[in-house]
Parts: C-alpha cells; sequence; structure tokens
C-alpha cells in the first residue's frame, strides 16, 4: 500500500466527517480499524472489552474529526492516540489490580517484540527512533516499552521492575529527555 | 536536568507531555494533563509532537481484524441521521483562545472571518453574521456559510449554566422558532442547517439562545428562556 496516498485518503475522509457523511466515517473505519483494534487489543489483551473501546473510538472521532489538522500530524497517528488514551482509559478504570509479569531490568537477552518492530526500520523515521532507542540503558529501554506498549503507570512499572517509584520517575524522564535529545541531532 | 523539573519538583512541560504520550500517567496526574491538552494549544502541539515520535513503535504494533459486526454497532451507536456530527472540544474551541481573540480583535467582524478561516473555507457566497446578545453582552458570535449550508458559532460572554444547555434558534419573518441544535459553553462548534430551513437563513432572520433541558429543547420549541439574540446581517 502506499503509505502517502492512504494518508491522503483517511485525512480526505476525516475532513468530510464534520458535515455528517457517514459514509467519510465508513472510509476511515475499512482504512484503519484494524491497525486501531490491533493497538487497544495489545493494551487490553481481552477482545470483548477492545471491541467496546474500539466502538468508542469512531464515536469520538464521528465528534471530534473536525479537530484534526493535516497540517499538523499524520492522520494515523492521530486516530492511535485516540485509540491508546481510550484503551489507557479503560484499563485505568477497571484494573485495580491485576497480575502483570515482573520486568528483569538486567535480562539483556533482546525481546522478540523488540526485533519484530524492526521490520519497520527501513522507513527513516523508525529507524531514527529505534537507533536512538538502541542509546538507552537496557532499564530504561524496558521501563518505556511497558509504559507503551503494555499502558504501565509508573506504580506499575516500579512493581514489575522492582524498584522505588522515585527511581522509575526519574528512569522514565531521564530516558525521555535523552530520547528527545537524540531524536533532534 | 535544571530545565526539565522545576523547583517544586514538578516537571517541564514537555516532559509532561511526553509523558502522557507514553501512557505512563494515572489519576489526577492524567486528568490534569487531558485538561491542558483541551485548553492550550502549546501544551497540545507538545504531546503531538510527542505522539509522533512514538509513532514507529504505534506502527509496529500487530493489526488484528475487529469482528465482522463492530462496524453495525458503530452505526447504531451513532446520533440519528441528519443530525450533523457534533464537533468536540480541541484548543481553537477554547472559551480561552475565543474569548482572547474577541478581546484582541474587538472586532466581530475579524472574530467571524477566524472562524472561516479556521474551517478552510473561503465562502462563495458573501456570509451573515450575527452577533448574539443579552444582558448587555455579547454572548454569541455566529456566521452562516450559505454555500455550505452551515452556521458556526463561538461562545463570547456566555458563562456556562450548571443545569441547563444553551440551544440555538433561527426565527425567520414569520416569528416562529426552527431549532438549529445545542451550543457549546466553552467552544465553538458548526452546525449544519436542515436543508428545509436554508430558506430561512436570510438578512431578516434573527438567532436565538435559549437554556434548555440536557439535550435540548423536549418541545422543539424554547421552553426555557431566551437569553440572547441577533439579527442576521451581511458581513
Amino acid at each position: 500500500m502506499d503509505l502517502d496516498a492512504n494518508r491522503r485518503l483517511i485525512a480526505t475522509a476525516l475532513a468530510r466527517i464534520p458535515a455528517g457523511d457517514r459514509a467519510a466515517l465508513q472510509t476511515v473505519y475499512r482504512l484503519t480499524a484494524a491497525k486501531l483494534f490491533g493497538v487497544v487489543l495489545r493494551i487490553l489483551g481481552e477482545r470483548g472489552e477492545a471491541e467496546d473501546v474500539v466502538q468508542d473510538v469512531y464515536l469520538t472521532v464521528w465528534r471530534k474529526a473536525g479537530d484534526f489538522d493535516s497540517e499538523r500530524g499524520s492522520p494515523m497517528t492521530w486516530l492511535i492516540a485516540i485509540a491508546r488514551n481510550r484503551a489507557i482509559d479503560r484499563l485505568r478504570a477497571t484494573r485495580t489490580s491485576r497480575h502483570m509479569d515482573p520486568i528483569d531490568s538486567a535480562d539483556s537477552i533482546a525481546d522478540p517484540a523488540d526485533a519484530a518492530d524492526r521490520v519497520l526500520e527501513k522507513n527513516e523515521d523508525n529507524a531514527r527512533l529505534y537507533g536512538c532507542l538502541d542509546g538507552l540503558a537496557l532499564h530504561e529501554r524496558k521501563a518505556l516499552r511497558g509504559a507503551f506498549f503494555d499502558g504501565n503507570t509508573y506504580d506499575d512499572l516500579a512493581v514489575r521492575m522492582s524498584v522505588p517509584l522515585g527511581t522509575m520517575k526519574s528512569w522514565v524522564r531521564r530516558a525521555l529527555i535523552k530520547l528527545k535529545s537524540c531524536l533532534e541531532t | 536536568m535544571s530545565d526539565t523539573v522545576d523547583h517544586s519538583g514538578a516537571p517541564s512541560d514537555d516532559l509532561l507531555a511526553a509523558e502522557y504520550a507514553l501512557g505512563v500517567l494515572a489519576g489526577a496526574e492524567r486528568a490534569a494533563a487531558e485538561q491542558r491538552i483541551a485548553r492550550e494549544l502549546g501544551f497540545a502541539t507538545l504531546v503531538a509532537a510527542w505522539e509522533e515520535r512514538l509513532s514507529p513503535w504505534a506502527s509496529s504494533i500487530a493489526e488484528a481484524a475487529p469482528p465482522a459486526d463492530l462496524w453495525d454497532r458503530i452505526v447504531a451507536a451513532l446520533p440519528a441521521a441528519g443530525t450533523p456530527a457534533p464537533q468536540g472540544g480541541g484548543w481553537w474551541q477554547s472559551l480561552a483562545f475565543w474569548r482572547g481573540l474577541s478581546l484582541a480583535t474587538g472586532a466581530l467582524a475579524a472574530a467571524c472571518i477566524g472562524v472561516l478561516v479556521y474551517r478552510g473555507a473561503v465562502p462563495e457566497a458573501p456570509p451573515l453574521m450575527a452577533s448574539i446578545d443579552g444582558g448587555g453582552q455579547r454572548q454569541f458570535v455566529a456566521t452562516v456559510d450559505l454555500s455550505r449550508g452551515s452556521i458556526a458559532v463561538a461562545p463570547a460572554a456566555f458563562a456556562a449554566d450548571a443545569t441547563r444547555v444553551p440551544e440555538l434558534w433561527l426565527i425567520p419573518a414569520d416569528g416562529r422558532p426552527r431549532p438549529l441544535g445545542l451550543l457549546r459553553p466553552d467552544g465553538g462548534i458548526v452546525i449544519a442547517i436542515p436543508q428545509a430551513l436554508r430558506p430561512f437563513a436570510t438578512g431578516d432572520a434573527v438567532l436565538a439562545v435559549s437554556l434548555e433541558p440536557a439535550g435540548g429543547s423536549p418541545t422543539g420549541q424554547p421552553t426555557g428562556p431566551v437569553i440572547a439574540t441577533g439579527k442576521l446581517t451581511n458581513l
């Protein structure tokens, strides 16, 4: 699929939604539902719940499509952000306590998911992010991954990696600062 | 690190935006960040930049086919056909933004042009506008785009009522109010004018705002107090 063409299709359809164009919403759905369902399912891990959230995501898109500004960013990034945030809201609301596997911060064996990500490295932006992630300490990278892919909070991460909350906040914040600095050079 | 955490130990805006985009915030911190995204363009831009930075990670997540009936469930949950998609609350609709704009320009026309420019619409027909005033103050500013059959309404001095919602009415020469839709107390909204009402959206018509129970007037006529009115005039 031509990514630019796909991006234009999604952006054009989004622009028609504020006028009440249901066919435009359906176009957006067809082009993006599998991705958004994947993103939500990754965070929630339960299909029924993910279906409810994705339904809510497209109702949000229906209401807020007018907020999307194609000058300011990619439509897919905008849609994924809505999906991730809705999934995280659901996670925070329903999981007062849940089982989480510990993360071994010293385990240097490559995360298999980490390797799968790299399929995308041929894209320049992707290569930059992965290059900069490689520059982080292993425990920093694992903390960021836990937050992004598993929807972990600072508290969750502190438990999973067996460090005090303050330490976890320092790790993540330092990692984010390093990441930005690397991406900007 | 001195520029990333202030003296009270709070992270800088950019770091807070990064934490929000990463998804690591919870509870009150997350809610506070969301409030700021809705109200502050600068902060929303920082968050969007971080979402873009992290987007390769999002791209790496495997797709998963949703169930075949999910689209039907979404359609069933949409507002009734013919109801325009209401516009949600981005920064451009924030009360502070609109108040700032109208204060900065002091000019109704400029505010209306701002609405049109934002919408990316260069109207073919000359737009109509109205200053919807009540209680000695401009409560809302409305611009009718006849080429699109829509009306953009932004709050000015209007202060939200705790229990009632503002509803917009079009009152043509016959004096009978026609409902155009609910307004947002805290931001701009673009409403599609129903096809049947478009011939009435002329320079003689009056726009009125009444306060109605949640969901709008149950009768199709104003049931609460009309708090502001304004005549449509050519820009």
